[in-house]
């Protein structure tokens, strides 16, 4: 409706990315109906947290000459999709640091 | 038990509340480009409407920062999707 929040270009319709997706893996097979809606509510609202969170981050990071083009330049570009790999990074290492630090715990 | 709820009403359910999600999400992201492209764009206060080096700023910044998204948005779903494929593959 809104060319999608998840970004116009990638024309996924939010289902394809809400539950199941950023690893919530709840095992929702054998959930109530209104446990199973809440965490779906949930993933989907930790996941436009994030993409909220990657607009900032990248905006800030990327977008140093503002504004002397309408498109995206190269390097901007380039920053961008880097920005987006390294955020996921960071994600994965820092949730097995976590789990390793609460192990030996 | 749960039988009451039909599968159909469930998706029902599933469908109304991430509608509601996107257009709240939707407002925020409009509101979040206004103030960002105000404070990146509006410094001269002798007049009270913008002018034509302002306008032209507000332009770019509005449609750069839409490709920004759009491009986050692709990035983001291949990432998600890899992300989700090591998840299968270490079998949860």
């Amino acid at each position: 409706m809104f060319g999608g929040v998840f970004g116009g270009g990638s024309q996924k319709p939010a289902g394809q990315m809400a539950p199941g997706g950023m690893g919530g893996g709840m095992g929702q097979a054998q959930m109530d109906p209104n446990a199973q809606l809440a965490a779906a509510e949930q993933e989907m609202e930790m996941v436009t947290d994030m993409f909220a969170r990657l607009g900032d981050l990248c905006y800030r990071k990327c977008l140093i000459q503002r504004y002397s083009d309408e498109e995206l330049t190269k390097a901007e570009s380039v920053c961008t999709d880097r920005c987006v790999a390294k955020y996921f990074q960071v994600n994965r290492e820092v949730s097995e640091k976590l789990a390793k630090l609460s192990q030996t715990n | 038990m749960y039988n009451n709820y039909g599968a159909s009403y469930q998706e029902q359910r599933l469908q109304q509340m991430m509608e509601q999600k996107q257009l709240k999400d939707f407002m925020r992201m409009y509101s979040n480009l206004v103030s960002r492209c105000f404070d990146d764009c509006v410094a001269d206060f002798t007049s009270n409407t913008l002018n034509d080096k302002e306008l032209t700023c507000v332009n770019r910044c509005t449609q750069k920062n839409m490709k920004l998204n759009e491009r986050i948005g692709q990035r983001f779903a291949e990432e998600n999707a890899k992300l989700m494929e090591d998840q299968a593959k270490m079998g949860r």
